[in-house]
């Protein structure tokens, strides 16, 4: 089947077989390395991706789903300049990063809570990222640094690069 | 060395692979793509014990796209491998012995047309009785599960002991007396990103392999080893790695065999990598285990003497284990002095998987027995359990359990002071006392910790660096140990800049390959910041001593009359040299700006045959405090605090330590609570992240740390070890203050609700 939509804000267009997932899509069919294969369940996150500004995990999202939707992979977070984006800047100073592989997901995760919350508690940060799993940092500093990426972002008036 | 430190302990520092995961853009295994790749399956066993009577690869070679298959006729010796035994084969040979065993591995055009290669194998096994339950697996007529048993003894792999005095004439006249018995469950690491390899053939007939492992020499060995090649023929380079804790060695040069031995058959590259559920079945885990302690102690809960029985599961192989077995021993009565004290720890054959390396190493499943069990004890004399064990520890001079002297500066007391502040701990113990109302009971718990420096008795633990600056003023660094988030390229890359006086930024340190990098041992025991950091240390100081020599001869004074400022050279009358204008004049006068650095764990030597001796030559230290709420009605756990510390020695990148305790802590929560790899005749439980639960962000709570930093004269700038044991006082605080909460003792890890909510009505 042929599916259209738009990546990172490029227009793409691509025929794959009917099951083929969005995670798939993004990989094997579109080069984009940064979404990550975890556990092909849905389980653990590692795929997020968001979907019209809504978090999605790419390997349980069917090709159709995302016909005519908008879809942005880690590979579309970052400044102006191509460089770390606020959030991306946030985990690099909090030591949010340790074996790096859930990370992809997890500033996708923070990015799509930001868009909904922008003044999230540490409540609120935790129950949006729990469908993330991350079996090195224990969550602490990545809290930390989606917490500090809202404040200043907040302070900024919502505006980021 | 100065007082002074500008980037080894500065909070600012960053990790230096930060930036590309922030962006996504760092390259694991799987995103790994070469033309004309394959893609490898494996064919593994449906059951726990079984004889292969037939296996015909025939038909899997006429699915169209498959190009290869491999069983154990195809390796050296059937592929016959490892250490400390050689029990092991890169594929089956004559039995299968757990349920995820690999047989035969296919390669084909797409990963669908080597799953249907898989499927036409024709496999037929006899099953043979299935050996689950640790203690029969000891007796006469169990049937054996290794090909040959390596002491004689059936199915014992090792039998390990401790024996310094005899316990029993003081057990028998202590005042009081304990005896317990623990089971801890296995674990699964469940590292985010599975196991994987990708070979690709070389024109000199060897093999470059690309492997999400711990320890590329020892892969390289091992794949040389069945492969038949030099160790030159076999090339492993290791990209970032997706977690590990222990968990990316043993199968892993199974795989790197296998798609090593496919690469060179197909002459193509070949992408072997696990799914979830083949990662959950194949791969080892912690030993499950059960742990018997006796401690007796007089009237005024002074300890008199202890002995520990140990039994591990080392499953189908014994990978690590007889190893583990050791560290277990030499911890297994907790970090307390005795008059006297032995261990009797087994090692056991079963099919229940198989098990290996997983951060603590065996310390993990000792102390949480031994702090579960202290505990108890306290409670048997009506102390409070942070004044009993003060009471009790060891600080330095003492002698440990294993009798051999404490030499250096122990942090324990000041751990133990710390949680007890900063938790609140007193005026909780008593509010949280006696709660009647409602269904939630909270409660609040302690647990320390000794676990010892590097590899010990288990072998000559050292470490090797290299150092070079290139004419354009680049540095680059490069160490054979790895980095698979631990943060060891930030620390080694600190501790280079300290020495050299230059911005870390201008640093890029390599990852492993054995092709560019020194022999360094395996990158284990939470060893890499004390050896590979003074290995490093070492070879910077051989560089910067030789840019020295460069300044002097160009401001025309001794080498010893230099001294430094950040990057400038300040010699005694001339203006100061740049960094860059010393490299400059260095390579105008032909010096080699390389330099190599090795450094060695001071010798130790633990006798195996008496159970005596020094088993390491130091010792980390910590505390935790936990503070949980049990809900009566279900029996489930909510940890709603933990409070840690630590002393790893002088901390060199803050930012990453602060993350391995944390990390640690979340693994402890696992650990005590929710994990639990279960086997039942043999077959594993859990296939999933829903089948097995890690702790979510919700499940682990809001931590506060603190490092005491004891210094350690022969650590880089101070520094010992941390990555391990910050894991290991978790449970057995959660333990503790589920007693605290609802006066139920914990006999088994992790807590099932299931369990806890039973005991909790019987008690009532």
């Amino acid at each position: 089947m042929k599916v259209s939509f738009v990546v990172n804000g490029e227009d793409v267009s691509v025929d794959v077989p009917k099951k083929t997932t969005l995670l798939t899509i993004l990989r094997k069919y579109l080069g984009l390395m940064g979404t990550k294969i975890g556990c092909e369940n849905g389980d653990c996150g590692a795929c997020s991706v968001l979907v019209d500004g809504e978090l999605k995990k790419s390997c349980v999202t069917l090709a159709r789903q995302v016909d005519g939707c908008s879809v942005t992979t880690i590979e579309g977070i970052h400044d102006g300049s191509g460089g770390p984006n606020d959030m991306q800047t946030a985990f690099m100073e909090y030591g949010a990063t340790q074996c790096g592989y859930c990370t992809p997901g997890m500033i996708l995760a923070a990015e799509a809570l930001l868009l909904k919350n922008p003044h999230p508690t540490r409540q609120e940060i935790r129950v949006a990222i729990k469908d993330n799993l991350c079996r090195c940092t224990g969550y602490q500093q990545i809290v930390d640094a989606i917490e500090a990426a809202a404040a200043d972002r907040a302070a900024k008036g919502g505006h980021h690069d | 060395m100065t007082d002074e430190l500008k980037f080894v302990g500065n909070p600012d520092n960053k990790a230096v692979d930060a930036l590309e995961k922030v962006m996504g853009k760092a390259r694991y295994v799987g995103d790994l793509v070469f033309p004309g790749m394959l893609h490898a399956k494996l064919l593994t066993s449906p059951i726990p014990h079984g004889r292969i009577v037939k296996l015909n690869t025939a038909p899997a070679l006429e699915v169209p796209g498959v190009k290869a298959v491999l069983t154990s006729e195809d390796f050296v010796d059937h592929g016959a491998w490892g250490w400390p035994v050689r029990d092991i084969y890169v594929l089956a040979y004559q039995k299968v012995r757990y349920v995820g065993d690999p047989i035969a591995v296919v390669a084909a055009e797409t990963p669908e047309d080597a799953e249907a290669g898989v499927e036409a194998i024709e496999l037929e096994l006899e099953t043979l009785p299935v050996v689950s339950d640790m203690t029969r697996a000891l007796e006469k007529e169990t049937p054996l599960i290794p090909l040959t048993p390596p002491l004689g003894k059936g199915n014992l792999a090792d039998h390990l002991i401790v024996r310094n005095g005899d316990p029993h004439p003081l057990l028998k006249k202590a005042d009081v007396k304990l005896k317990r018995s623990y089971h801890l469950l296995h674990q699964e690491h469940a590292y985010l990103e599975t196991e994987g390899v990708v070979a690709i053939p070389q024109p000199d007939g060897g093999v470059t392999v690309f492997a999400n492992n711990q320890s590329p020499f020892i892969n390289r060995d091992t794949a040389a080893e069945v492969l038949g090649l030099s160790t030159e023929l076999v090339r492993i380079i290791q990209p970032p790695v997706g977690g590990s804790f222990g968990g990316k060695d043993d199968h892993v040069y199974q795989f790197t065999a296998q798609a090593g031995k496919l690469a060179i058959l197909t002459g193509k590259p070949v992408s072997l990598i696990l799914d979830r559920k083949q990662s959950f079945h194949t791969s080892y885990k912690r030993q499950g285990s059960v742990v018997t302690l006796e401690v007796g102690a007089d009237k005024d809960g002074n300890l008199l003497a202890g002995h520990g029985d140990m039994v591990m599961d080392s499953g189908a192989y014994v990978s690590m284990t007889t190893l583990a077995g050791f560290r277990a021993s030499m911890h297994l009565l907790g970090t307390y002095r005795y008059q006297a004290a032995t261990v009797d720890t087994d090692v056991v054959y079963t099919n229940n998987g198989y098990s290996g390396a997983f951060r603590g190493f065996g310390n993990t499943q000792a102390a949480a027995a031994s702090e579960m069990f202290i505990d108890e004890l306290a409670a048997e004399f009506e102390k409070d359990p942070i004044d009993f064990r003060l009471q009790n520890c060891i600080v330095k001079g003492n002698k440990a359990f294993t009798g051999n002297t404490i030499a250096h500066d122990a942090g324990l007391i000041r751990s133990l002071e710390w949680v007890r502040e900063h938790s609140g701990w007193e005026k909780k113990r008593r509010s949280f006392a006696g709660q009647t109302k409602g269904n939630l009971r909270q409660g609040i718990g302690v647990a320390c910790y000794f676990h010892g420096s590097g590899l010990g008795g288990e072998g000559t633990d050292y470490a090797r660096a290299t150092i070079t600056i290139e004419r354009d003023h680049t540095i680059t660094l490069q160490s054979g140990l790895t980095d698979y988030g631990q943060g060891s390229r930030t620390v080694f890359t600190l501790i280079a800049a300290e020495v050299l006086g230059v911005d870390p930024k201008q640093i890029y340190m390599l990852r492993p390959d054995t092709q560019t990098a020194l022999e360094s041992g395996p990158t284990v025991a939470s060893r890499a910041s004390i050896v590979g950091g003074n290995a490093t240390r070492i070879a910077t100081e051989k560089l910067e001593n030789v840019l020295r020599l460069a300044a002097s001869d160009k401001m025309d004074c001794s080498a010893e009359q230099i001294h430094r400022q950040g990057d400038k050279f300040i010699g005694p009358n001339e203006e100061p040299m740049s960094f860059n204008d010393v490299v400059d004049h260095a390579f105008e006068i032909g010096l080699q700006l390389y330099a190599q650095g090795y450094w060695q764990i001071p010798e130790i030597h633990w006798d195996f045959e008496t159970g005596t001796g020094i088993p390491y030559f130091t010792y980390s230290y910590g505390a935790q405090v936990a503070q949980v709420e049990v809900d009566i009605n279900s029996g489930s756990v909510r940890v709603e605090h933990i409070w840690a510390a630590h002393d790893g020695g002088k901390i060199i990148f803050p930012k990453g330590a602060h993350g391995q305790l944390l990390g640690g802590i979340a693994q402890g929560i696992g650990f005590g609570l929710m994990e639990g790899f279960e086997f039942i005749d043999g077959y594993p439980q859990s296939k999933d992240f829903k089948t097995y639960h890690i702790p979510n962000a919700l499940e682990v709570p809001e931590i506060e740390t603190h490092f005491i930093e004891s210094r350690l004269e022969e650590g880089p700038f101070g520094a010992k070890n941390l990555a391990e044991p910050v894991m290991i006082a978790t449970a057995p605080a959660i333990a503790n203050a589920v007693f605290h909460a609802t006066g139920v003792r914990a006999c088994q890890l992790p807590i099932r609700a299931a369990w806890l909510k039973e005991q909790i009505a019987a008690n009532a």
